[in-house]
Protein backbone atom coordinates (compact mmCIF):
# COMPACT_ATOMS: atom_id res chain seq x y z
CA UNK A 1 0.00 0.00 0.00
CA UNK A 2 2.94 2.17 0.77
CA UNK A 3 4.41 2.00 -2.20
CA UNK A 4 1.35 2.65 -4.42
CA UNK A 5 0.59 5.78 -2.71
CA UNK A 6 4.68 6.55 -3.35
CA UNK A 7 4.43 5.97 -6.63
CA UNK A 8 1.12 8.24 -7.10
CA UNK A 9 2.70 11.17 -5.05
CA UNK A 10 5.49 10.94 -7.70
CA UNK A 11 2.96 10.47 -10.72
CA UNK A 12 1.45 13.41 -9.33
CA UNK A 13 4.72 15.45 -8.57
CA UNK A 14 5.94 14.53 -12.08
CA UNK A 15 2.85 16.04 -13.49
CA UNK A 16 2.77 19.08 -11.65
CA UNK A 17 6.61 19.55 -12.29
CA UNK A 18 6.31 18.81 -16.21
CA UNK A 19 5.79 20.85 -18.23
CA UNK A 20 6.60 23.31 -21.21
CA UNK A 21 3.63 25.08 -22.39
CA UNK A 22 1.87 24.05 -25.73
CA UNK A 23 3.16 27.18 -27.45
CA UNK A 24 1.71 28.13 -31.23
CA UNK A 25 3.22 30.29 -33.85
CA UNK A 26 -0.29 31.92 -33.54
CA UNK A 27 0.27 33.22 -30.12
CA UNK A 28 3.09 35.97 -29.20
CA UNK A 29 4.85 33.80 -27.08
CA UNK A 30 5.92 31.74 -29.75
CA UNK A 31 8.78 33.48 -31.30
CA UNK A 32 7.22 34.45 -34.52
CA UNK A 33 5.08 37.45 -33.66
CA UNK A 34 6.41 40.11 -32.11
CA UNK A 35 5.41 43.80 -30.88
CA UNK A 36 4.96 46.05 -33.48
CA UNK A 37 7.25 48.56 -32.01
CA UNK A 38 10.13 46.70 -32.26
CA UNK A 39 10.46 46.76 -36.04
CA UNK A 40 9.39 50.57 -36.07
CA UNK A 41 10.40 52.03 -32.86
CA UNK A 42 9.95 56.07 -34.72
CA UNK A 43 6.42 54.91 -35.25
CA UNK A 44 6.08 54.53 -31.24
CA UNK A 45 8.62 56.43 -29.24
CA UNK A 46 8.88 60.14 -29.86
CA UNK A 47 12.92 59.78 -28.83
CA UNK A 48 13.24 57.45 -32.25
CA UNK A 49 10.79 59.89 -34.21
CA UNK A 50 11.83 63.09 -32.97
CA UNK A 51 15.50 62.84 -31.95
CA UNK A 52 16.20 66.63 -32.26
CA UNK A 53 13.30 68.50 -31.52
CA UNK A 54 13.08 72.00 -32.61
CA UNK A 55 12.47 74.63 -29.60
CA UNK A 56 8.89 74.85 -30.39
CA UNK A 57 8.71 70.84 -30.17
CA UNK A 58 10.91 70.63 -27.58
CA UNK A 59 8.35 72.43 -25.00
CA UNK A 60 5.46 70.46 -26.57
CA UNK A 61 4.12 67.70 -24.22
CA UNK A 62 5.21 64.40 -24.45
CA UNK A 63 3.18 61.55 -22.85
CA UNK A 64 4.91 57.99 -22.64
CA UNK A 65 2.33 55.58 -22.37
CA UNK A 66 3.05 51.75 -20.52
CA UNK A 67 1.20 48.82 -20.16
CA UNK A 68 0.65 46.21 -18.15
CA UNK A 69 1.99 42.87 -17.23
CA UNK A 70 2.05 40.27 -20.27
CA UNK A 71 0.93 42.65 -22.81
CA UNK A 72 2.16 44.76 -25.45
CA UNK A 73 1.83 48.77 -26.70
CA UNK A 74 -1.21 47.11 -28.12
CA UNK A 75 -2.92 48.37 -24.86
CA UNK A 76 -2.24 52.02 -25.71
CA UNK A 77 -2.94 52.57 -29.55
CA UNK A 78 -6.74 52.94 -28.84
CA UNK A 79 -5.34 56.13 -27.24
CA UNK A 80 -3.28 57.27 -30.28
CA UNK A 81 -6.04 55.99 -32.50
CA UNK A 82 -8.34 58.21 -30.73
CA UNK A 83 -6.13 61.06 -30.67
CA UNK A 84 -5.19 60.89 -33.85
CA UNK A 85 -4.41 64.01 -36.31
CA UNK A 86 -3.14 67.04 -35.51
CA UNK A 87 -2.43 67.16 -31.39
CA UNK A 88 -1.01 69.23 -28.62
CA UNK A 89 0.62 66.73 -27.24
CA UNK A 90 2.88 63.71 -28.19
CA UNK A 91 2.62 60.03 -27.72
CA UNK A 92 5.18 57.24 -26.74
CA UNK A 93 4.37 54.30 -26.19
CA UNK A 94 6.67 51.91 -24.82
CA UNK A 95 7.65 48.40 -25.07
CA UNK A 96 8.15 46.63 -21.30
CA UNK A 97 11.22 45.28 -21.56
CA UNK A 98 11.28 41.01 -21.71
CA UNK A 99 7.54 41.71 -23.53
CA UNK A 100 6.84 41.51 -26.62
CA UNK A 101 8.74 38.57 -27.96
CA UNK A 102 8.06 35.26 -27.10
CA UNK A 103 7.77 32.98 -24.03
CA UNK A 104 11.41 32.83 -23.28
CA UNK A 105 12.58 36.40 -23.39
CA UNK A 106 9.45 37.39 -21.16
CA UNK A 107 10.27 33.85 -18.59
CA UNK A 108 14.00 35.42 -18.43
CA UNK A 109 12.84 38.63 -17.17
CA UNK A 110 13.11 40.48 -14.07
CA UNK A 111 10.61 43.32 -13.42
CA UNK A 112 13.89 45.68 -13.54
CA UNK A 113 14.20 44.77 -16.99
CA UNK A 114 10.18 45.38 -17.24
CA UNK A 115 10.87 48.85 -15.82
CA UNK A 116 13.83 49.71 -17.53
CA UNK A 117 12.41 50.49 -20.92
CA UNK A 118 10.32 53.38 -19.62
CA UNK A 119 13.84 54.45 -17.91
CA UNK A 120 15.14 54.35 -21.19
CA UNK A 121 12.38 56.64 -23.24
CA UNK A 122 12.51 58.86 -20.32
CA UNK A 123 16.22 59.13 -20.95
CA UNK A 124 16.50 59.66 -24.37
CA UNK A 125 13.86 62.42 -24.14
CA UNK A 126 15.45 64.37 -21.74
CA UNK A 127 18.35 64.08 -23.43
CA UNK A 128 17.33 65.42 -26.31
CA UNK A 129 15.60 68.27 -24.56
CA UNK A 130 12.35 67.73 -23.97
CA UNK A 131 11.22 69.51 -21.26
CA UNK A 132 7.25 68.14 -20.87
CA UNK A 133 7.03 65.18 -19.79
CA UNK A 134 3.88 62.79 -18.56
CA UNK A 135 3.93 59.39 -17.39
CA UNK A 136 0.68 57.25 -18.15
CA UNK A 137 0.86 53.59 -16.79
CA UNK A 138 -1.51 50.77 -17.06
CA UNK A 139 -2.05 47.91 -14.58
CA UNK A 140 2.00 46.41 -13.46
CA UNK A 141 2.97 49.58 -15.14
CA UNK A 142 1.22 51.44 -11.87
CA UNK A 143 3.65 49.63 -9.85
CA UNK A 144 6.54 49.87 -11.53
CA UNK A 145 5.97 53.98 -12.08
CA UNK A 146 5.47 54.11 -8.74
CA UNK A 147 8.50 52.03 -7.22
CA UNK A 148 10.51 54.72 -10.31
CA UNK A 149 9.14 57.69 -8.00
CA UNK A 150 10.19 56.05 -4.76
CA UNK A 151 13.47 54.89 -5.06
CA UNK A 152 14.48 58.53 -6.41
CA UNK A 153 15.00 57.91 -10.08
CA UNK A 154 13.72 61.92 -10.77
CA UNK A 155 15.91 63.33 -7.95
CA UNK A 156 18.28 64.64 -10.10
CA UNK A 157 16.67 64.27 -13.13
CA UNK A 158 13.53 66.64 -14.85
CA UNK A 159 10.52 65.86 -12.75
CA UNK A 160 7.37 64.30 -14.82
CA UNK A 161 5.02 66.95 -15.37
CA UNK A 162 2.27 64.37 -13.72
CA UNK A 163 2.17 60.74 -13.62
CA UNK A 164 -1.38 59.30 -14.60
CA UNK A 165 -2.21 55.45 -13.39
CA UNK A 166 -4.89 53.81 -14.93
CA UNK A 167 -5.94 50.00 -12.85
CA UNK A 168 -2.65 50.14 -11.38
CA UNK A 169 -2.22 46.89 -9.45
CA UNK A 170 -0.44 46.98 -6.00
CA UNK A 171 -3.13 44.56 -4.57
CA UNK A 172 -3.79 41.39 -6.90
CA UNK A 173 -7.30 40.12 -7.65
CA UNK A 174 -6.21 36.96 -6.99
CA UNK A 175 -4.66 35.81 -4.25
CA UNK A 176 -3.47 32.85 -5.49
CA UNK A 177 -0.74 35.22 -6.59
CA UNK A 178 0.93 35.71 -2.93
CA UNK A 179 1.71 31.98 -2.94
CA UNK A 180 3.41 31.51 -6.12
CA UNK A 181 6.76 31.29 -4.61
CA UNK A 182 5.85 28.32 -3.29
CA UNK A 183 3.36 26.85 -5.90
CA UNK A 184 4.82 28.59 -8.77
CA UNK A 185 7.74 26.08 -9.09
CA UNK A 186 5.20 23.58 -8.97
CA UNK A 187 3.12 24.19 -11.67
CA UNK A 188 5.48 26.17 -14.47
CA UNK A 189 3.88 28.24 -16.08
CA UNK A 190 -0.24 29.50 -16.18
CA UNK A 191 -2.38 29.64 -18.79
CA UNK A 192 -4.80 33.00 -19.57
CA UNK A 193 -8.29 32.44 -20.98
CA UNK A 194 -8.33 34.89 -23.46
CA UNK A 195 -9.26 34.80 -27.41
CA UNK A 196 -7.20 33.50 -30.35
CA UNK A 197 -6.53 37.56 -31.23
CA UNK A 198 -6.12 38.55 -27.64
CA UNK A 199 -3.11 36.11 -28.13
CA UNK A 200 -1.25 37.93 -30.58
CA UNK A 201 -1.18 41.13 -28.36
CA UNK A 202 -1.02 39.26 -24.71
CA UNK A 203 0.88 36.73 -23.81
CA UNK A 204 -0.92 33.32 -23.60
CA UNK A 205 1.15 31.63 -20.82
CA UNK A 206 2.76 33.25 -17.73
CA UNK A 207 5.91 31.53 -16.58
CA UNK A 208 5.91 31.52 -12.88
CA UNK A 209 9.42 33.73 -12.62
CA UNK A 210 7.47 36.47 -14.08
CA UNK A 211 5.09 36.43 -12.14
CA UNK A 212 7.18 35.61 -9.03
CA UNK A 213 8.47 38.80 -10.32
CA UNK A 214 5.44 40.65 -10.20
CA UNK A 215 4.80 39.65 -6.70
CA UNK A 216 7.94 40.75 -5.77
CA UNK A 217 7.88 44.34 -7.23
CA UNK A 218 3.86 44.43 -5.65
CA UNK A 219 5.78 43.30 -2.33
CA UNK A 220 8.12 46.61 -2.66
CA UNK A 221 5.41 48.88 -4.09
CA UNK A 222 3.01 48.20 -1.05
CA UNK A 223 6.24 48.81 1.61
CA UNK A 224 7.26 52.15 -0.05
CA UNK A 225 4.02 53.16 0.19
CA UNK A 226 3.15 52.16 3.87
CA UNK A 227 6.29 54.48 4.34
CA UNK A 228 4.53 56.82 2.16
CA UNK A 229 6.11 58.06 -1.60
CA UNK A 230 6.41 61.88 -2.14
CA UNK A 231 6.28 62.78 -5.42
CA UNK A 232 9.19 65.64 -6.83
CA UNK A 233 8.46 69.28 -7.07
CA UNK A 234 5.81 70.08 -9.55
CA UNK A 235 4.52 66.80 -10.25
CA UNK A 236 0.88 65.71 -9.79
CA UNK A 237 -0.67 62.15 -10.10
CA UNK A 238 -3.96 61.33 -10.67
CA UNK A 239 -5.29 57.11 -10.21
CA UNK A 240 -8.19 55.80 -12.54
CA UNK A 241 -9.66 52.83 -10.94
CA UNK A 242 -12.46 50.32 -11.80
CA UNK A 243 -14.65 49.78 -9.08
CA UNK A 244 -14.71 46.20 -9.59
CA UNK A 245 -11.90 44.47 -11.60
CA UNK A 246 -10.84 40.58 -11.53
CA UNK A 247 -6.93 41.27 -12.39
CA UNK A 248 -5.91 44.74 -9.67
CA UNK A 249 -7.64 44.93 -6.59
CA UNK A 250 -10.01 48.19 -6.08
CA UNK A 251 -8.11 48.33 -2.86
CA UNK A 252 -4.77 49.09 -4.71
CA UNK A 253 -6.27 52.58 -5.24
CA UNK A 254 -6.56 52.97 -1.35
CA UNK A 255 -2.90 52.23 -0.75
CA UNK A 256 -1.74 54.41 -3.91
CA UNK A 257 -4.24 57.06 -2.52
CA UNK A 258 -3.01 56.77 1.40
CA UNK A 259 0.92 56.55 1.00
CA UNK A 260 1.06 58.82 -1.76
CA UNK A 261 1.52 63.10 -1.72
CA UNK A 262 2.71 65.83 -3.51
CA UNK A 263 5.67 67.72 -2.82
CA UNK A 264 3.38 70.12 -0.67
CA UNK A 265 2.03 67.39 0.87
CA UNK A 266 -1.47 67.25 -0.80
CA UNK A 267 -3.28 64.34 -1.74
CA UNK A 268 -3.55 63.19 -5.62
CA UNK A 269 -6.29 62.68 -7.22
CA UNK A 270 -8.44 59.51 -7.54
CA UNK A 271 -11.34 58.50 -9.38
CA UNK A 272 -13.31 55.41 -9.06
CA UNK A 273 -14.80 54.35 -12.78
CA UNK A 274 -17.92 52.35 -12.66
CA UNK A 275 -16.94 49.73 -15.06
CA UNK A 276 -15.72 46.02 -14.11
CA UNK A 277 -12.73 45.87 -16.90
CA UNK A 278 -9.25 45.91 -16.09
CA UNK A 279 -7.54 48.56 -17.87
CA UNK A 280 -10.74 49.94 -18.94
CA UNK A 281 -9.46 51.90 -21.45
CA UNK A 282 -8.25 48.89 -23.66
CA UNK A 283 -11.65 48.24 -25.10
CA UNK A 284 -10.45 46.63 -28.98
CA UNK A 285 -10.48 42.78 -28.97
CA UNK A 286 -12.73 42.05 -26.10
CA UNK A 287 -15.86 40.03 -26.65
CA UNK A 288 -18.58 42.29 -24.92
CA UNK A 289 -18.57 46.21 -25.07
CA UNK A 290 -21.93 48.25 -23.44
CA UNK A 291 -21.94 52.44 -24.27
CA UNK A 292 -20.85 53.02 -21.10
CA UNK A 293 -17.27 51.23 -21.30
CA UNK A 294 -17.20 53.59 -24.13
CA UNK A 295 -17.88 56.31 -22.42
CA UNK A 296 -15.62 55.52 -19.86
CA UNK A 297 -13.16 55.08 -22.31
CA UNK A 298 -13.51 58.33 -24.08
CA UNK A 299 -13.42 60.29 -20.70
CA UNK A 300 -10.71 58.79 -19.39
CA UNK A 301 -8.84 59.42 -22.57
CA UNK A 302 -10.08 63.26 -22.44
CA UNK A 303 -9.21 63.51 -19.20
CA UNK A 304 -5.60 62.57 -19.50
CA UNK A 305 -5.28 64.62 -21.88
CA UNK A 306 -6.83 67.76 -19.62
CA UNK A 307 -4.38 66.45 -16.97
CA UNK A 308 -1.45 66.41 -19.24
CA UNK A 309 -2.10 69.91 -20.87
CA UNK A 310 -3.07 72.37 -17.90
CA UNK B 1 16.37 37.71 6.95
CA UNK B 2 18.87 34.99 6.55
CA UNK B 3 19.35 35.36 10.43
CA UNK B 4 16.33 35.25 11.65
CA UNK B 5 15.37 31.68 9.51
CA UNK B 6 18.21 30.53 11.61
CA UNK B 7 17.50 31.73 14.44
CA UNK B 8 13.87 30.19 14.15
CA UNK B 9 15.04 26.70 13.05
CA UNK B 10 17.77 26.97 16.03
CA UNK B 11 15.02 27.81 17.88
CA UNK B 12 12.52 25.32 17.22
CA UNK B 13 15.05 22.28 17.51
CA UNK B 14 15.84 23.30 21.00
CA UNK B 15 12.24 23.31 21.58
CA UNK B 16 11.50 19.89 19.98
CA UNK B 17 14.89 18.07 21.18
CA UNK B 18 13.86 19.34 25.01
CA UNK B 19 10.44 18.42 24.77
CA UNK B 20 10.69 14.79 22.78
CA UNK B 21 12.70 13.93 26.33
CA UNK B 22 10.74 15.07 28.45
CA UNK B 23 8.13 12.70 30.27
CA UNK B 24 4.17 13.04 29.79
CA UNK B 25 2.67 15.56 31.71
CA UNK B 26 -0.79 15.39 33.25
CA UNK B 27 -3.39 17.84 32.71
CA UNK B 28 -4.84 19.59 35.74
CA UNK B 29 -8.13 19.16 37.18
CA UNK B 30 -9.87 22.13 36.91
CA UNK B 31 -10.95 24.31 34.55
CA UNK B 32 -8.64 26.44 32.17
CA UNK B 33 -8.39 30.17 30.75
CA UNK B 34 -5.49 30.84 28.67
CA UNK B 35 -5.34 34.48 28.00
CA UNK B 36 -2.40 35.91 25.67
CA UNK B 37 -1.47 37.79 23.19
CA UNK B 38 -1.65 36.09 19.11
CA UNK B 39 1.02 37.44 16.18
CA UNK B 40 -0.44 36.81 13.13
CA UNK B 41 0.77 37.56 9.10
CA UNK B 42 -0.85 36.67 5.97
CA UNK B 43 1.34 35.42 3.21
CA UNK B 44 2.95 38.42 1.52
CA UNK B 45 0.83 40.80 3.33
CA UNK B 46 0.08 42.54 6.24
CA UNK B 47 1.01 41.47 10.22
CA UNK B 48 -1.59 41.74 12.75
CA UNK B 49 -1.16 40.97 15.84
CA UNK B 50 -3.90 41.53 18.98
CA UNK B 51 -5.52 39.33 22.47
CA UNK B 52 -6.22 35.90 22.56
CA UNK B 53 -8.20 33.82 25.22
CA UNK B 54 -9.56 30.27 25.22
CA UNK B 55 -11.17 28.23 27.95
CA UNK B 56 -11.32 24.45 28.76
CA UNK B 57 -13.40 23.01 30.99
CA UNK B 58 -12.47 19.14 32.70
CA UNK B 59 -16.30 18.16 31.11
CA UNK B 60 -16.02 19.56 27.95
CA UNK B 61 -14.70 16.83 25.62
CA UNK B 62 -11.92 15.81 28.35
CA UNK B 63 -10.51 19.29 28.24
CA UNK B 64 -9.13 18.60 24.31
CA UNK B 65 -11.75 21.10 23.44
CA UNK B 66 -11.03 25.14 23.84
CA UNK B 67 -13.57 27.85 23.10
CA UNK B 68 -11.74 31.20 22.36
CA UNK B 69 -12.42 34.86 21.44
CA UNK B 70 -9.49 36.58 19.83
CA UNK B 71 -9.25 40.46 18.37
CA UNK B 72 -6.63 41.05 16.07
CA UNK B 73 -5.36 44.53 14.31
CA UNK B 74 -3.26 46.10 11.71
CA UNK B 75 -2.68 48.80 14.18
CA UNK B 76 -0.44 46.62 16.15
CA UNK B 77 0.94 45.66 13.39
CA UNK B 78 1.69 46.63 9.56
CA UNK B 79 -0.70 49.90 10.13
CA UNK B 80 1.44 50.72 13.68
CA UNK B 81 2.58 54.07 12.58
CA UNK B 82 2.45 53.81 8.47
CA UNK B 83 -0.13 54.14 6.13
CA UNK B 84 -1.23 50.73 5.70
CA UNK B 85 -4.76 50.10 6.01
CA UNK B 86 -6.43 49.56 9.40
CA UNK B 87 -8.27 46.80 9.44
CA UNK B 88 -9.49 44.68 12.35
CA UNK B 89 -10.34 40.69 13.12
CA UNK B 90 -13.04 39.08 15.30
CA UNK B 91 -12.63 36.03 16.03
CA UNK B 92 -14.74 33.43 17.94
CA UNK B 93 -13.25 30.22 17.82
CA UNK B 94 -13.69 26.18 18.89
CA UNK B 95 -10.13 24.35 19.04
CA UNK B 96 -9.40 20.54 19.78
CA UNK B 97 -6.37 19.37 21.26
CA UNK B 98 -4.58 15.82 20.61
CA UNK B 99 -2.82 14.51 22.79
CA UNK B 100 -3.41 16.06 26.39
CA UNK B 101 -0.65 14.19 27.84
CA UNK B 102 2.17 15.36 25.42
CA UNK B 103 4.26 18.23 25.93
CA UNK B 104 3.96 19.11 22.15
CA UNK B 105 0.49 18.70 21.06
CA UNK B 106 -1.11 18.40 17.62
CA UNK B 107 -4.17 21.13 17.80
CA UNK B 108 -6.77 21.69 14.88
CA UNK B 109 -8.60 24.80 15.13
CA UNK B 110 -11.86 26.51 13.18
CA UNK B 111 -12.31 30.60 13.29
CA UNK B 112 -15.61 32.53 12.53
CA UNK B 113 -15.97 35.87 12.98
CA UNK B 114 -15.90 39.25 11.27
CA UNK B 115 -13.52 41.16 9.35
CA UNK B 116 -13.51 45.08 8.76
CA UNK B 117 -11.29 47.69 6.92
CA UNK B 118 -11.02 51.47 7.20
CA UNK B 119 -10.15 53.52 4.43
CA UNK B 120 -8.91 56.73 5.11
CA UNK B 121 -10.89 58.74 2.32
CA UNK B 122 -14.87 58.63 1.83
CA UNK B 123 -14.30 58.59 -1.33
CA UNK B 124 -13.80 54.27 -1.26
CA UNK B 125 -17.04 53.64 1.22
CA UNK B 126 -18.73 52.41 -1.57
CA UNK B 127 -15.62 49.70 -2.26
CA UNK B 128 -16.08 45.92 -0.43
CA UNK B 129 -14.63 46.88 3.51
CA UNK B 130 -16.34 44.20 5.56
CA UNK B 131 -16.56 40.07 5.87
CA UNK B 132 -17.35 37.31 7.63
CA UNK B 133 -14.60 35.35 8.44
CA UNK B 134 -14.58 31.58 8.64
CA UNK B 135 -10.52 29.83 8.95
CA UNK B 136 -9.41 26.12 9.78
CA UNK B 137 -6.17 26.14 11.72
CA UNK B 138 -3.66 23.65 12.16
CA UNK B 139 0.07 23.58 14.34
CA UNK B 140 1.17 22.48 16.65
CA UNK B 141 0.93 23.72 20.48
CA UNK B 142 3.77 23.54 23.27
CA UNK B 143 2.31 22.92 26.89
CA UNK B 144 4.68 22.51 29.49
CA UNK B 145 4.15 22.21 32.56
CA UNK B 146 3.36 25.29 33.49
CA UNK B 147 0.73 27.50 33.03
CA UNK B 148 2.70 28.78 29.59
CA UNK B 149 1.41 27.49 26.19
CA UNK B 150 2.66 28.64 22.78
CA UNK B 151 1.05 27.33 19.57
CA UNK B 152 2.12 27.94 16.07
CA UNK B 153 -0.69 27.45 13.71
CA UNK B 154 -1.24 28.13 10.12
CA UNK B 155 -4.31 28.94 8.59
CA UNK B 156 -6.71 29.53 5.35
CA UNK B 157 -9.20 32.33 5.13
CA UNK B 158 -11.95 30.53 2.88
CA UNK B 159 -13.06 34.10 1.99
CA UNK B 160 -10.75 36.70 0.72
CA UNK B 161 -11.37 39.78 -1.75
CA UNK B 162 -11.29 39.06 -5.45
CA UNK B 163 -11.35 42.30 -6.46
CA UNK B 164 -15.42 42.02 -7.11
CA UNK B 165 -16.86 40.88 -4.06
CA UNK B 166 -15.07 40.92 -0.61
CA UNK B 167 -12.29 43.33 1.26
CA UNK B 168 -8.63 43.59 -1.09
CA UNK B 169 -6.97 43.35 2.13
CA UNK B 170 -8.39 40.22 2.75
CA UNK B 171 -5.62 36.79 2.57
CA UNK B 172 -5.73 33.74 1.73
CA UNK B 173 -3.10 31.90 3.79
CA UNK B 174 -1.72 32.92 7.26
CA UNK B 175 0.57 31.75 10.35
CA UNK B 176 0.38 32.81 13.76
CA UNK B 177 1.66 32.55 17.11
CA UNK B 178 0.19 32.96 20.34
CA UNK B 179 1.60 33.03 23.70
CA UNK B 180 -1.21 32.38 26.55
CA UNK B 181 -0.70 31.94 29.90
CA UNK B 182 -3.61 30.03 32.02
CA UNK B 183 -5.19 32.65 35.20
CA UNK B 184 -6.91 29.99 36.83
CA UNK B 185 -3.16 29.46 38.63
CA UNK B 186 -4.85 26.59 40.56
CA UNK B 187 -4.40 24.53 37.54
CA UNK B 188 -1.94 23.39 35.10
CA UNK B 189 -2.54 23.11 31.26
Amino acid sequence: MKTVICLLLLAVMGIACSSEPAITTEMLDGGTLFDPSIYKPESYLVSKAIPNPTPDQAKKPVIIACHGYSATTFEWDEFRAWANGPTDFYLSQVLLGGHGRSYDDFKKSTWHDWQAAIMEEYDRLVKSGYTNISLLGSSTSGALLLELVSSGYFANRLAPRTILLVDPIVVPSDKSLSLVGLVGPMLGYFETQQSVSEDKVFFHFRPQETLQQLQNVLTIVRKDLEKGITLPSGCTMKVYKSKKDSSADPVSAVLIDQGTKTADGSPIAVELIDSELHVYTRLNLRDQITVKDRQNQTATFTDIVRQVLR
Amino acid sequence: MRKKCLLAALLTWVTISKTIGQPPIHPPAGAVLDVGIRFQKSISFYTENGITAQYAHPKLVSKRLFLGLSYITSRLGTAFQSNAIKQDNFLVSAGYYFRPNWVVRPMARLNVGYFAAHYANPLFDELPKTSPLASPEFGLCYCPDVPLKINASIGYNLLTGNGVTGPGTLYPVFVQTSVTWNILKNSKN
